[in-house]
């Protein structure tokens, strides 16, 4: 650990003199957030840190059409995603991820992105439902939104109509596969 | 009640305005009601014959004969009948009485007929949209000549 | 709109996120202190046009279009779709198929009732129900998926007939099912009445009466709940209703336990009645020999003319109002849908209780919003 801890303050040390050009306070290290977490990027406690938040994915329960039932029935009793450390949770304060769980209209979309604004990050976004990958029934209707993956940096899709909830819990595990290889979105917001 | 005292009782009642009567079977009779007294006619039906209930109110538009019919399911909580009310509104000046004094169910029927349609309704209490979105109100995404529908922004269409 | 009038008022939006919601919608709620003064609900957020739809499609397509208007009941609102077409092009489903969309839609009531239920414990924090409850939904569920292949959105219906017959071994899994939930049951309300919690919660709270219902256009179990025997099933019986004992379930009270217990009741009566259906199923085909379309017709057209009819939803009264001008699609299609007067019914409902109690309230009512929005 100390040399990993001598290289960030190296590296911050640099950045912060090249970018901000700050005063230097003598025996006082100045540093950012960002810059620390890009440095851990690159060794292996991402790898570690990784394996943390996958296996503790909660997510958001905010039905919004017919998926937002199943949602609700995976996250119950019978399914049972505790076992995977997914656990629904109300608030948008408390989630991890967030299920786009059925048609998005117009009316409903500054919404929706005020929820995914609220997320505290890292924070992953899942399409569950024909509806939220292409429209699915009402891809023609004047009231639904359509292309949300150009909205929402979405990680998953779960095709169906609506998806049994077996296949939402695979898509919660194709998602944990994803952080894993570090090849999500999510993270980096 | 059975639907033939129903229909000869409006029709005496108001000679002038009820018009077309029709019994489709026993539970199911209609009229058309001339559009400035359905607001009196509401009123007979639910203090003379029992008819409390406001099942449904829609437009339907004939854009072939220029009209909108305004229609009204009136059923009642004790008999079976269902009697359909209809009145005829031209296309473009869709104004008829809100009936929220009768029967105050019809306040959301009518905003929703309102925003989707834009038939306006005088002396209802607060006239808004309810189910659309602010802007999109002046649409009018119901009638047979909107033209954003159907919507082609989804890039994976056929 | 809500406004502020005095500086110790305050306005609170719950919704359209809110745990209390089966889906989204908006309370705008003013409060003096801890009382609600002043509310009104803000609808639309799942508006996705399903009538303008429906007139583009179709009358084959309707189908799967008016399943997923109310995803928790999506069999009554084939039913009534289907019942709309087979009245306009005078068609008559066989016996066979009669029975067994008596035995679905009960069904699929059962399980409504049970989300229903659940999800009002969950409401008023005791989401310990809403485990419990949910797991007897899923063994129903799983009935259900046996005859029509899917959990919520079947296709099931269709005029004239259903798509398939009932699977082997169905009514000895459907036995197994009920013993379990009959004994569930029996919990449930055990849990009901002894609580002490739950009950100061729901006993003379949100008291709706008859008269107000009534001029409310409230209908299905909130209206049963306050003495009214209204039920479409007896009062314009369709499909083999008027073959089939049962009780039209009512208390008196009015309040959130009643319209709870109205609940339970109606489950063990469904389940009644089911097993009635199924001793009572004659043999037969599912379509009319002589059927011009059948299972899979993609064209077909149905002579002008309209027609309003209803059954009785899990929630209420559902009706729906079809012109045809003889050509493969309906002219006009509107859907009178029980949740939207009983939303429309929450304000006045709502105000001068104190504000703990709005999510019991609004949560007693059981409302689909996909359906109010349509
Ligand atoms: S994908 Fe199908 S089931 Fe899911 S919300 Fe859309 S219409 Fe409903």
């Amino acid at each position: 650990m100390g040399e990993i801890n001598q290289n960030i303050t190296q590296k911050t040390n640099e950045k912060v003199e090249e970018e901000v050009n700050q005063e230097e306070i003598p025996g006082v290290i100045t540093t950012t957030s960002n810059a620390i977490s890009d440095f851990i990027k690159k060794t292996a406690a991402q790898d570690f840190i990784n394996w943390g938040r996958k296996n503790s994915l909660w997510f958001m329960t905010q039905p919004m059409g017919c998926c937002g039932v199943e949602m609700i029935a995976t996250g119950c009793a019978h399914y049972d995603t505790d076992r995977f450390g997914i656990i629904p949770r109300n608030s948008p304060r408390h989630a991890d991820v967030m299920i786009i769980s059925g048609y998005v209209t117009k009316k409903y979309l500054p919404a929706l992105k005020n929820l995914w604004e609220q997320m505290a990050s890292p924070k992953w976004i899942l399409a569950m439902g024909d509806c939220s990958i292409s429209g699915g029934p009402f891809y023609e209707s004047y009231s639904t939104v359509q292309n949300i993956d150009e909205i929402f940096p979405i990680d998953v899709f779960i095709p169906g109509c609506p998806p049994r909830p077996e296949a939402l819990l695979e898509g919660f595990i194709q998602l944990q596969k994803k952080i894993a290889a570090k090849k999500d979105k999510g993270t980096n917001y | 009640m059975d639907a033939k005292t129903i229909i000869d009782s409006i029709s005496n009642e108001f000679s002038d305005s009820i018009s077309n009567t029709l019994i489709e079977s026993e539970i199911r009779v209609s009229a058309y009601v001339s559009s400035p007294d359905v607001v009196e006619v509401c009123r007979y039906l639910k203090e003379s014959l029992g008819f409390d209930h406001l099942s449904c109110e829609s437009v339907v538009d004939y854009i072939k004969r220029d009209e909108f019919e305004v229609v009204y399911h009136i059923a009642s909580y004790d008999h079976p009948v269902v009697l359909t009310l209809k009145a005829i509104l031209p296309r473009d000046n869709p104004v008829i009485d809100s009936i929220v004094d009768v029967y105050w169910n019809a306040n959301w029927y009518e905003r929703e007929n309102y925003e989707l349609y834009g038939v306006s309704y005088t002396n209802h209490p607060y006239l808004k949209v309810l189910v659309l979105p602010e802007e999109m109100l002046g649409e009018w995404p119901l009638r047979k000549d909107y033209e954003g529908f159907p919507q082609k922004t989804a890039k994976n269409l056929v | 709109m809500i406004e502020k009038t005095t500086p110790s008022e305050m306005i609170v939006h719950i919704g359209p996120q809110h745990p209390m919601q089966p889906g989204p919608y908006r309370l705008n709620v003013k409060l003096h202190g801890e009382t609600v003064v002043d509310l009104d609900v803000e609808l639309g957020f799942i508006h996705k046009g399903i009538e303008k739809i429906l007139e583009n499609k179709t009358y084959l397509q309707g189908i799967t279009i008016v399943d997923r208007m109310c995803y928790l009941a999506a069999l009554s609102n084939e039913e009534v779709f289907c019942g709309c077409v087979e009245r306009l092009a005078g068609i008559e489903p066989t016996p066979r198929s009669q029975y067994i969309r008596v035995i679905v839609e009960e069904l699929s009531r059962i399980q409504s009732h049970l989300l229903g239920f659940g999800e009002f414990g969950h409401f008023i924090g005791y989401a310990s129900m809403f485990m419990f409850t949910i797991k007897e939904r899923e063994d129903v569920l799983s009935l259900l998926e046996m005859v029509t292949g899917t959990r919520i959105t079947h296709s099931y219906i269709r005029f004239g007939g259903v798509r398939e017959d009932l699977p082997e071994g169905f009514e000895e899994k459907c036995k197994k099912v009920f013993e379990g939930v009959r004994i569930a049951c029996d919990e449930y309300e055990e849990l009901l009445r002894t609580d002490t919690i739950f009950k100061e919660r729901s006993v003379g709270v949100g008291v709706l009466t008859a008269d107000i219902a009534k001029e409310y256009g409230v209908a299905g179990p909130s209206l049963r709940a306050t003495g009214v025997p209204f039920d479409i099933r007896r009062n314009e019986p369709y499909l083999v209703y008027d073959d089939l004992d049962f009780n039209v379930c009512t208390q008196t009270e009015g309040d959130i336990f009643a319209r709870v217990k109205v609940r339970l009741d109606e489950i063990r009566e469904s389940m009644y009645i089911i097993e009635q259906a199924l001793d009572q199923i004659p043999k037969g085909p599912l379509f009319a020999p002589d059927l011009p379309y059948g299972r899979r017709t993609p064209v077909m057209r149905v002579p002008q003319g309209e027609v309003f009819f209803r059954v009785e939803d899990p929630r209420g009264e559902m009706g729906m109002y079809m012109v045809s001008d003889g050509s493969d699609k309906p002219y006009r299609v509107k859907v009178r849908g029980p949740v939207f007067p009983t939303m429309q019914a929450l304000p006045p409902l709502i105000k001068g209780e104190s504000i703990a109690d709005v999510t019991a309230i609004a949560g007693s009512m059981d409302s689909c919003t996909s359906e109010a929005d349509r």
